[in-house]
Order: C-alpha cells, then structure tokens, then sequence
C-alpha cells in the first residue's frame, strides 16, 4: 500500500502540497484529481522520489519510499520525453535496466510488449522516425516493461487514438487485477469516472474530498435534473437568476439543472410543465464528476474569499 | 547505486562512442591539427616567389658587385644605364628590380636603394638585405686593413649545443622543443575542456528539452545522473584522447627522421654519409623523449581538469533550455580556462618562479599550467602531487555545488533563473 500522511511542500513563493494524506490500495486504481496547478505534479514528484516533502510521510508497503522504491515504479509523466536519437530497443533495454533489470530479462520483457502491441519491428527504429501516438506506446512500454509493482500515469490517454486508448485501458485492467498499486492522474473527468475505484480531488494543494468513487458520489445525492422537452426553456434562466439551481448545460430540447439550496426537484418538475409544451423526459440523477469537481473547487474558493472569478477560472480548466 | 551509475556512464559511452560523428572527428582530429600547424608554413613557402629574377645592379662604389652573395635564381646584371631607363624597364616588366649602391655606402652614411614593382616576399627582402650588407661589411673591413684571416673567422657560421646538467648527468637540453610541446598539451588541455564540456552541457540541456529528465530523475538519483554523463563523456575523450596520444606519438617516433630529411649535412659542414643523430645535433635540434611520468601527469590533469569542469558545464546545462541561453553561465566557467592560456607564456619562460609556482596550484588552474611546468622543467614531486591534491578537492567541492544546482535545474522550464536563483536552489531541499 502506497500510504501519504501530511505531505506538505513549500516552494519559494507558495505551499504547493499543503498537508496531503491518501492511501492507495493494491488492485484498485486511484484517481488523482484536480486542477492545473492544483499540486497534483509536485505530489507525484514526491512519490516518485523525484523531490522530497518538507514534511510528512510517504511509505510504500510500510518502509519510507526512496530509491529503492525507484525501481520497483513505474512513472508515465504528463510530459512525455525520450532520447529522439536512440533506437527504441536500446532506449527500452536503457530504462529498464535503470529499474535494475539485466540485459537478458530486459531484451525478454521489451520483446513481449513490443509483440503486445503489435509493433515488433519498432526495435531499430530511431525515436525521431516514429509517430507521436507511436512514441506514446514506447513511453508506455517504458513505464510497465520491468514490471513495477506501482504504477504513475499522468493523464495516460492525451494523444492516443480510440484504438490505442482501449489497448492501454485494457493493459491497465490487467495490471489492476494482479493486484498492482496504480495511481492515476488526471483533469479528463469521464476517463476518471471510467477507471478509478477511489478518487482524491485536490485544489490549490489540499484535499478537497476523497473516498471511493461510489461513496463520493452518493454523498452528493441525486441533485441533478436532466430534462428533454419541445418548447421555450427561457424559464429556466430565471429560475438559475434566483440562485435556486446553476444550469450545466442547455441547448433547445435538453438542458441538465443542478439543483442549489435545498431546491425540491418537483419545483423544477412543476415550473417545467408551466413553460413548456412538451416533456420527453424528467430524470433526477447523481451528479457528474465533472459537476461534483466544479461545485467543490467553487465552494472551496468561495471560502477562501476569492469569490466567483475563481470559480469560472476552475469552470474553464477542467 | 553504484549500477546505475554504471549502466547511465555506459549509455553515454555507447551512444556516443559509435556514432558516425565521433568516429570521422576522432579520424580528422589529427588531421586538422597537423594541418592548422602546415598550412601557415605551406602558405608561407609558397607566397614565396622563387622564379628567376632578373636585377639590375647600379654599383657606385665599384666594388661590391662582386662580393654580393645571392643564390643563383636571382640574375644580378651590373649595368651603367641611367637610373630613368631602368626604372621605366621595371615598370615595363623587362627587369624585376634595380638595386642602386651609392658610393656614400661605403664611407657608412649612404644607405642602398632598392627598387620594384612590389609582392617580392619577406623572404626576399631579407636576402637582398643581407647580401649588401655582407658585401659592405667585407669591403669597410678590408679598407680598414684586416688581415684575411680574421675575414674568415668572422665569415664564419657557429651552432651551439644546449646542453642541461641534471641528476642523471648531461643530457641535451631541448628547452625550446620542450617549451612547445608544453605549451602544444597545455593547448590541447584548454581545448579539451572546451570541447568536453561543451558537450555535457548540451546533454543535459538535450535531456531538459527532449523531456526525459523527469523519467529519469524517477529512477536514479540527481547525483547519478549527473555523474553518469559526466563519467562517461570524460570516457569517451579520454578514449578520443588516447586514439590521438597514440597517432601523435607515431609521428614524434618519426619525427627525428623527418627532421633530418631537410637537413643539408653540408650546410653545417658534416660529410653527407654522416648519422640523422650527428645531423641534428649539428643543426642544435633535439628531438625531446618525454619522460613516461609526464605523460602520466598530464593524463591525471587531463582527467582532473575535465572532471572539474565538466561538472561546472552540467550545472549550467541544467539550468537552460537552449544552448544560446546558456551564454550568461558559460562566461564565468570559460574565464578560468582563459586566464591560464594568457599566463601560459610567462609559466614557459620562467617555469620555477614564485608566480609560476602559486599558479600551477590553484585548481582551476592547474591542470593547464602544471602541465606546462611539468613539460618545461624538472618539478618536485610534492608539487604536483599537491596540486593533483588540490584539484581533487576542488572536484568534489563543486560536484557537490553543481548535482544541486542540477538536481533543481533538469526540472525547472520556464524563465531562464538569474544567479540568484540558482544560489538559492542550493539551498533548497
């Protein structure tokens, strides 16, 4: 188990991780949410050993996490990067034999990938000659060929094609179920929603909620309303314009509402059949990711006093 | 830990070992360095115009014609023409040159005239020059009534044999030649610490840009890395560096025979039978032996020179993102590699001064001008011990200095850090 007790780093200017506790358990995957900027890079570098918190723990398996810990992870950064003038077969053999592999069971684990993905004659090729989404299954290869028993991936799925994506979410499955810690990092909500059992929302260094998936979202409670209809849905601005419910989205016939200050889900139901000539659906559901996302970082900076610039600011950067 | 640092020296050793750049440059290296040392005296022999020419000589004095000493390609012609005539002559191209020898010459406050169309060459200025003086010389001597005897002791040409008394007796001094190859390995030194550093720093600004720091940092630590690079590009030089040591020590092997082959026994009044040794020796040139304890200390400073330095370089790599921005940091790593070039000559002239001595201490320094003392003089070991001792100490000091700048450094993008940032990455944890 990959546990954080009061992780808190502080750089020149600002506390970037400000007393973060989580833990990850192995054969679940654990999202980490949150922002750009919201610190969810720094708390990976410590993980990775990359940095080192100014206080608080990070153990894996109960042992302070340090180089030897380095080698048993496996780190897909956000920013991809490889040596663009060296084969991939020697790049690979590189990477992995830094984790500690020799060269024998590292040849082995790269040939097996390699023919996983069905790109085998990829060995000599040089890094610049490939393709970005190409690159990206190298990168990948890179970070599971020795066979880490941690897993980081930092928004795995930016730049792949449909196809590769399943690939590698099928790979992650995999990894899930012979039972690997996998952390997961990402801002793309439905991918979250998706692939995570537990989830960690973080904001401007601190975390917001945390909790498996399912109890984070039930703690919500059904507050958003989906509506299909024929008609003019002016109403609804009004109603939004009483601060009684925020309109997630809107468009002629379909509009989601989520429903503010113990508004009753039959107001809306009844202001609906007052306005409009016909009702195709009325659904009262849980909230989205996304929405529990934007509610939580607007309150939380809300409280902080920065008011509503901040919550449009949040609003664009998921 | 000790793996890692292993297999990152042996990556870079590899990777750079066997690309085709390496291999022409370490070919072409000599190549180029004897060629930088030949073509200035190619240039030379060949702006030298050795074609027949043909030289009118007005002689007023009436004698000294005939004691004009020129070799044959130059076509003296006494003549009584008018000076106009023969001027327009020039001009004309039918002649090369007029050489007007004023009576006043002889009773000393005359002074000859030479005239041309121009472009003949230093080497023919000289030669005139001296042919009239010579010439002149003999006949104010003559008139002064010294006996021919002692015309001929003076005609003479004397070579002096250097010779310099150490613990193991006489051996043939070769200051001169020592001076240059002293100078030649102190060169080669500054180079190298350029040439080798440059290329740490451009991998690990490569590293920044290609995005692969933060991949690696996630699986050895700073210092590994850091060192790994360095260690192995230092591998690589010192592998470049040999291939040349050997390829140069080739051609000194010859050296002697080639030497000897542009000789003129005769010149210096030997029989053409006599040994290439004997030909040398006449000529005052001696091809110097390095000692094989020089060679080795000018291996270590080669070594301790390029560890110190290229960790400097590293430093600076990592706190750019491009090359061009790294100018503002190169400069004061670069300054300490200069100064030692612009004391180089006082160090060779003056090996065992108090300056010589305090400089050939001083880290940044030393492995330059230790190498110079060491080729142009005798030093104590205690000395160059100290100093390798020194330089040592220094590494480590700015190893330590430079993994931490390092270490901040391969992760930061964005604005490029003044040096007071950089001052408080050190202290950062």
């Amino acid at each position: 188990m990959l546990r954080l007790s009061n992780v808190t780093k502080r750089y020149a200017t600002k506390v970037a991780v400000d007393r973060v506790s989580f833990d990850v358990e192995p054969g679940r995957i654990y999202g980490l949410l949150g922002p750009n900027g919201a610190g969810k890079t720094s708390t990976i570098r410590m993980i990775t050993y990359i940095t080192t918190p100014d206080e608080g723990r990070i153990t894996l398996d109960d042992k302070p996490v340090g180089a030897w810990s380095q080698r048993r992870m496996g780190y897909l950064p956000e920013e991809r990067g490889l040596y663009r003038k060296m084969r991939v077969g020697d790049q690979l053999e590189y990477l992995a034999r830094l984790k500690g592999l020799s060269r024998a069971e590292s040849r082995d684990a790269i040939r097996r990938w390699l023919d996983r993905f069905g790109s085998p004659d990829w060995k000599d090729k040089r890094v610049e000659e490939l393709s970005k989404g190409m690159q990206q299954k190298v990168q990948f290869i890179a970070t599971i060929a020795h066979s880490p028993s941690i897993l980081i991936f930092d928004e795995p799925f930016s730049g792949l094609d449909p196809i590769n994506s399943e690939l590698l979410q099928e790979i992650i499955f995999e990894l899930r179920t012979a039972g690997r810690i996998i952390l997961f990092a990402s801002h793309r909500m439905e991918q979250v929603e998706q692939l995570c059992d537990d989830i960690c929302l973080i904001a401007d260094g601190r975390v917001l909620i945390a909790g498996s998936l399912r109890e984070v979202k039930s703690s919500f409670g059904r507050n958003v309303v989906n509506l299909e209809y024929d008609g003019d849905p002016s109403f609804l601005k009004t109603i939004e314009d009483r601060g009684d419910v925020r309109i997630i989205s809107a468009t002629q016939h379909r509009a989601e509402i989520r429903l503010l200050n113990g508004t009753s889900p039959r107001s809306i139901l009844d202001a609906a059949m007052a306005h409009l000539s016909t009702i195709y659906r009325y659904e009262l559901v849980e909230p989205s990711l996304n929405e529990i996302f934007i509610s939580v970082v607007s309150n939380e900076r809300d409280r902080a006093g920065q008011g509503a610039a901040s919550s449009i600011a949040v609003r664009e950067a998921s | 830990m000790s793996s890692t640092l292993w297999v990152i020296a042996q990556r870079e050793y590899v990777q750079r070992v066997t690309s085709k750049g390496f291999i022409i440059g370490t070919l072409l290296g000599p190549v180029i360095m004897i060629a930088l040392l030949v073509v200035p005296v190619l240039v030379m022999v060949a702006a030298t115009d050795d074609s027949p020419r043909s030289i009118a000589v007005i002689d007023q004095t009436g004698v000294l014609f005939n004691d004009l000493e020129l070799p044959v390609e130059y076509d003296l012609r006494l003549t009584d023409q008018p000076q106009d005539t023969l001027r327009a002559m020039i001009t004309r191209k039918e002649l090369d040159a007029l050489l007007m020898l004023p009576p006043t010459l002889l009773s000393g406050s005359g002074s000859a005239e030479y005239f041309s169309r121009g472009g003949g060459g230093i080497v023919l200025a000289t030669r005139i020059q001296e042919a009239v003086n010579r010439a002149v010389r003999h006949q104010r001597v003559l008139r002064a009534g010294v006996p021919e005897e002692v015309l001929r002791i003076l005609g003479e040409d004397v070579g002096i044999r250097m010779v310099k008394i150490t613990d193991k007796g006489e051996e043939a001094d070769a200051a001169a030649a020592l001076a240059g190859i002293g100078y030649t390995m102190g060169f080669v030194i500054y180079i190298c610490m350029f040439i080798y550093g440059a290329f740490v720093m451009r991998g690990v600004i490569e590293e920044k840009t290609n995005r692969i720091a933060e991949l690696i940092a996630s699986s050895a630590r700073p210092f590994q890395l850091m060192m790994g690079k360095v260690l192995g590009i230092g591998a690589m030089g010192l592998t470049q560096f040999l291939t040349w040591c050997i390829l140069g020590m080739a051609i000194m092997a010859f050296g002697g025979t080639l030497a000897a082959m542009f000789i003129d026994p005769a010149e210096h009044g030997l029989t053409g039978s006599t040994d290439q040794q004997a030909v040398l020796d006449a000529a005052g040139i001696t091809i110097p032996q390095i000692p094989f304890s020089s060679f080795v200390l000018f291996v270590l400073f080669f070594i301790g020179g390029y560890l110190l330095y290229a960790s400097l370089f590293a430093a600076v790599g990592s706190a750019v993102e491009q090359e061009s921005d790294a100018q503002q940091f190169v400069l004061p790593i670069a300054a300490p590699i200069i100064i030692p070039m612009l004391l180089i000559v006082h160090v060779i002239e003056a090996p065992n001064s108090a300056l010589s001595f305090w400089l050939s201490m001083v880290p940044f320094f030393s492995p330059i001008l230790m190498v110079v003392r060491v080729a142009a003089t005798e030093v104590p070991f205690w000395q160059s011990a100290l100093s390798l001792l020194l330089l040592a100490g220094a590494f480590v000091l700015s190893i330590w200095v430079c993994s931490r700048i390092y270490r901040v450094g391969i992760l930061m993008y964005g604005k490029k850090p003044t040096f007071m940032e950089l001052a408080r990455w050190l202290r950062e944890d």
